[in-house]
């Protein structure tokens, strides 16, 4: 019987103590770490239209029409099926994507979450968010890669 | 004097009208308490007890330390779809858990709660308080063999087993109480309690809990059995039987099974605190001035916070081994307890 | 431990420099039809019906006594099964046994006789290739329902085919079995595929006599969400790489990751920088006690029952781990921290307040276990409990294919990290804990001192962090943009994951995308044990059996 009050004491001292792990939530917000990733921010002045991010997607949650000119005419994205692998981020060679911290967002159906130019303008977790503020790109990773052999298709 | 006495001469009704009266008021009084207390203990207390075990907050939102959360979690329980299953043996699905409320609630009417609140005493009361907590396994069976759900079954077969494994070393446990006592009414177990023992320079309340604490600790375990908690929660077992004897039921249904659970502990409770914590009397003289009833409302909710802590630490123990614990284990060990009991009673006097 | 001292009796082709294939080629002698090269090994290709007698003769004279995996394909002009054999003393002999059958009569041997593992890996290789296995004792659909047309992974199915099913197909196909006969005194219950103790959707058609279980049939495939396929259809570069972060989710993403990354990376010859293996090991062992705090969690779960003091314990333990490695990889689950060559990001800055936290939380786990050990392995009903019940002897678990705790828990010492090194495992110092129990009580020890192993490896990954010289910090070697493999190169690698031994069968085509992508998934394997665990115990010990065996169903389904 000593294992079985060994256990019950080794509980009880837990409650006794007084201390809670979780937090009240949404009042207590959590800090997510500098590199969490979440929502994408997507930069129209940045974009060079060199469809990389596209190509990259495991999931085609991006989705890039351009015209003869090969002029960028939409950018469209899937975030309802975003897997939030940051690749995009990655291969992006001028900083236009940046998974950014907000992971809080909503919507009444999946069709709300594909979005397209215009609608990533204003939807409400980018107001505000600037992607490089936000943080530093980590690219290191891809620095000096390949040498030299870049397709960017 | 008991309540319905109380009731009646209060209200200057004489005779049966009086009687009837009383009885029915004192009965809705001690009911709506014991219910009281359940729906405190079902919705709110169950959680912040087990979020402090498990280092979690809990309910916080609604009113002093949550406990508003009864409010709304009884609406949504009430509100709820009640969903009859098909094939389910319909008088008896539906009489379960009415059975299975008032089975407990039936056992408080010999209870003294001290501050003279105590419907009745009879002469055969400890028997009749064992007799009712045990139709409470009736209403199990009834549930689990008429919800059509083998799930249920199987939490209705193995409600019985438990419960006829461990009635019997409870009673014999109790009965070593009587003993002591020398009659089965509850008024003369609780005056039978109320003297000091002398042990050297201490005095300590002649509580049986105290003067047979083997006894004490036998009927804890077999109590914790006839109610059916860690760690003899099988007839519900969650994760082997989902359920048990409560899969099929849904909304009214459910709160009633739900309370009753928790009427039965606090029955377990009172029952403990009259023969072995010396009822609603304080631990020591000097604390006389608080009301017996809150002693007794203490007593009962120690026992709950017991089951709720036993469920924290201790695991669910197998059929097979509950069945042997019960017949090999209590049973003999409460035997012993009883001849030994009538030794030390018969031997002492002389 | 695989430059064992040669002892007199070793197997035949078994040599102390490696495996001599010609050695094993002249024992199977005429059996032998042609000899492939894998990178990993040799294979033999044999006829589809002398399978049985070579794979007999391999387990029997060899020592092939662990049938890892069985791979089926379709070629353009053929089928083929490969069964991958290894040896549980020392996983790194490996042979290759290819059975190619004809595209019109994909009819081979099944190999159920030798090695019970292939059973459910037949079953698979039928519900998605079409191969069909003779003598095969139960060959049914095990990913895909019943009413499935045609074979996914064949060459020939037409994906855009709607699978309209006409309502009588949908006959139930356990009705016969529900049906009450008359003279039965059992009962048929259906476990899942919603029930609190199934961890996931795991259906287990249970036959009952009384409370005891008379026979148990796992039934899989709720959570088939086609991952071959997908990762068949992504590049090798990337796209792979997020994938195994969902086999298995629970919080052993870059131990997937890395077998994937493994098996990539001997494909195309990549050298993977040191301080980037330091990092791969350090975060790796990071996930196995995340995983084996949840295992240990919801072991307790089923035999306390309700969500109780040490299923939150585990879990709190857990988000601990999940914090360092969200600052590590910027994720709780789905890390994606892995790249082949390398991994994605260095440590985060600042390093040494990083370090701190990781040795704080080493130096935590001792302290935990201790609580552990408390709570459940010196409680005395808790023993009762789980000792000698859901008995699973060692050599029913080689037969079984299990591995990873499980078979450590059956006394069967194997161990990937240790026995067919990888990473930066060969530098550290570890032990693999075995026990002899074989029962449920001995498959959660091992659990929780692998946590103590585990913390003792992150510690001196850390030392070794700490002291690396800044100018050689590479986290990244070279490697091309595109990654073509040469066409017809196969390799089977496998890791030690969470579970078990978590292996990648991939064929190249010439493209940048794998042509077969098949996952060894650990729980598939060791699921399929639970049969001769849990028949004759009763329900309760059947629930903890499952609880020990720590199945993941996205693994088990892929």
């Amino acid at each position: 019987m000593i294992g079985v009050l060994k256990g019950m004491a080794t509980t009880m001292k837990h409650a006794l103590d007084g201390e809670t792990f979780t937090v009240a939530y949404p009042e207590d917000e959590p800090e997510v770490s500098p590199r969490f990733r979440g929502v994408h921010k997507f930069s129209q002045e940045r974009c060079i239209w060199c469809r990389q991010c596209e190509n990259v997607c495991p999931n085609d949650t991006i989705q890039i029409v351009m015209d003869d000119k090969r002029n960028g005419e939409q950018y469209n994205l899937h975030i309802g099926q975003c897997i939030y692998c940051r690749l995009c981020e990655e291969v992006c060679p001028v900083d236009a994507i940046v998974l950014t911290q907000n992971f809080e967002f909503v919507a009444d159906t999946k069709d709300e979450f594909a979005l397209n130019m215009e609608e990533l303008k204003n939807v409400p977790w980018y107001n505000d968010i600037d992607p490089i503020q936000t943080r530093e790109p980590d690219r290191e990773a891809w620095v000096g890669e390949g040498e030299g052999e870049l397709d960017y298709q | 004097m008991t309540l319905p006495e109380t009731i009646s001469g209060l209200l200057g009704i004489e005779g049966l009208a009086g009687t009837i009266i009383g009885s029915f008021l004192g009965a809705a009084l001690v009911g709506t308490i014991m219910l009281a207390n359940a729906a405190l203990a079902g919705p709110w207390a169950k959680r912040k007890i087990t979020a402090a075990f498990t280092d979690r907050i809990s309910v916080n939102k609604f009113g002093p330390g949550g406990i508003g959360i009864i409010i709304p979690d009884s609406v949504r329980l009430l509100s709820k779809e009640l969903i009859v299953p098909e094939g389910v043996d319909r008088p008896a699905w539906d009489i379960a858990p009415i059975v299975m409320v008032f089975s407990a609630l039936l056992g408080f009417a010999v209870i003294p709660m001290g501050s003279g609140i105590h419907l009745a005493d009879p002469s055969v009361g400890l028997i009749f308080a064992f007799a009712a907590a045990s139709i409470a396994s009736i209403s199990l069976v009834m549930a689990g063999y008429s919800s059509n759900n083998k799930y249920s079954f199987l939490g209705g077969l193995r409600a019985v087993a438990q419960n006829l494994a461990y009635e019997i070393p409870l009673i014999l446990t109790g009965l070593s109480v009587v003993l002591f006592a020398g009659s089965l009414q509850m008024g003369e177990i609780v005056a039978a309690q109320q003297e000091t023992l002398v042990l050297g320079p201490i005095g300590i309340p002649a509580w049986f809990g105290l003067v047979n604490p083997f006894a004490f600790v036998l009927f804890m375990i077999a109590n914790v059995a006839e109610v059916g908690r860690n760690p003899f929660d099988i007839p519900e077992a969650p994760t082997e039987i989902v359920a048990g004897f409560q899969t099929e039921y849904s909304s009214v249904y459910f709160v009633l099974l739900y309370l009753g659970e928790f009427v039965h502990i606090f029955f377990g409770g009172a029952l403990i605190a009259t023969i072995f914590l010396g009822g609603p009397a304080a631990p020591i003289a000097a604390l006389s001035i608080i009301p017996g009833f809150v002693w007794f409302l203490i007593k009962i909710w120690g026992v709950f916070l017991f089951t709720q802590w036993l469920r924290s630490a201790v695991p669910r123990v197998r059929i097979d081994q509950l069945i042997e614990i019960g017949w090999k284990g209590m049973l003999v060990l409460s035997i012993a307890n009883l001849f030994l009991t009538a030794i030390i009673v018969g031997v002492l006097p002389s | 431990m695989s430059l064992q001292t040669p002892s007199p009796d070793l197997d035949v082709g078994e040599t102390p420099e490696g495996l001599d294939f010609d050695a094993l080629a002249d024992l199977l002698d005429e059996h032998v039809l042609e000899r492939e090269q894998h990178i990993n090994t040799e294979g033999f290709v044999v006829r589809p019906d002398e399978v049985e007698t070579v794979l007999a003769t391999l387990k029997r004279e060899a020592g092939f006594d662990h049938c890892s995996c069985v791979t089926a394909q379709q070629y353009q002009d053929r089928y083929e099964s490969i069964y991958h054999l290894k040896k549980y003393k020392d996983p790194t002999q490996e042979l290759s046994i290819v059975v190619p059958t004809p595209s019109d009569a994909p009819l081979s041997q099944s190999a159920t006789s030798v090695y019970e593992t292939t059973n459910w890996h037949e079953r698979e290789a039928y519900d998605l290739v079409g191969i069909e296995y003779d003598d095969h004792s139960d060959l049914r659909r095990i990913l895909l329902p019943e009413t499935w047309q045609g074979h996914p992974l064949g060459l020939d199915y037409n994906q855009k085919k709607p699978q309209v099913v006409p309502l009588r197909e949908h006959a139930n196909p356990v009705e016969e079995k529900t049906k009450v006969p008359g003279e039965s005194d059992t009962m048929f219950v259906n476990i899942g595929p919603h029930h609190p103790a199934t961890h996931g959707v795991l259906h287990l058609k249970t036959v009952l006599d009384g409370e005891q279980v008379v026979d148990v049939d796992p039934d899989i495939g709720y959570l088939h969400r086609c991952e071959e396929q997908m990762c068949q259809q992504s590049t090798y570069r990337h796209q792979i790489m997020p994938y195994p972060d969902r086999w298995d989710y629970i919080s052993a993403g870059i131990l997937n990751e890395w077998a994937y990354a493994r098996t990539a990376e001997t494909m195309a010859d990549i050298e993977v920088p040191e301080y980037a293996q330091i990092l791969r090991t350090m975060s790796a062992e990071m996930c196995r006690i995340a995983a084996h705090l949840l295992a240990i969690g919801t072991f307790a779960l089923d035999i306390y029952g309700d969500f109780t003091a040490i299923f939150m314990y585990a879990i709190t333990d857990r988000e601990r781990v999940q914090n360092l490695l969200e600052d590590l990889t910027g994720q709780r689950l789905m890390f994606n921290y892995l790249r082949l060559g390398g991994t994605a990001w260095d440590l985060p800055e600042p390093r040494d307040q990083y370090f701190e936290k990781v040795r704080e939380f080493c130096s935590y786990i001792p302290e935990r276990l201790e609580e552990y050990h408390n709570l459940l392995s010196s409680n005395e009903l808790f023993q009762m409990r789980v000792m000698d019940t859901g008995i699973l002897p060692p050599e029913e678990a080689k037969n079984y294919g299990c591995t990873g705790p499980v078979a450590r828990g059956s006394g069967v010492d194997y161990d990937l990290r240790r026995d067919d090194p990888y990473g930066y495992y060969p530098e550290l110092d570890f032990d693999v804990i075995t026990d002899d129990g074989c029962d449920n009580f001995s498959r959660a020890l091992v659990r929780l001192e692998e946590m103590r192993e585990s913390a003792k490896i992150i510690e001196q990954c850390v030392d070794a962090l700490e002291d690396y010289p800044e100018d050689e910090r590479e986290i990244q070697a070279n490697v091309p943009r595109t990654l073509k493999p040469d066409p017809d190169t196969e390799i089977y690698k496998a890791v030690e994951a969470a579970k078990g031994e978590l292996g990648i069968y991939m064929r190249a085509d010439g493209t940048d995308k794998p042509a077969r992508f098949k996952i060894r998934s650990p729980a598939f394997s060791n699921l399929q044990s639970l049969e001769i665990m849990a028949e004759g115990e009763y329900v309760p010990d059947m629930i903890a059996a499952l609880g020990s065996l720590d199945i993941v169903l996205g693994e088990v389904d892929r």
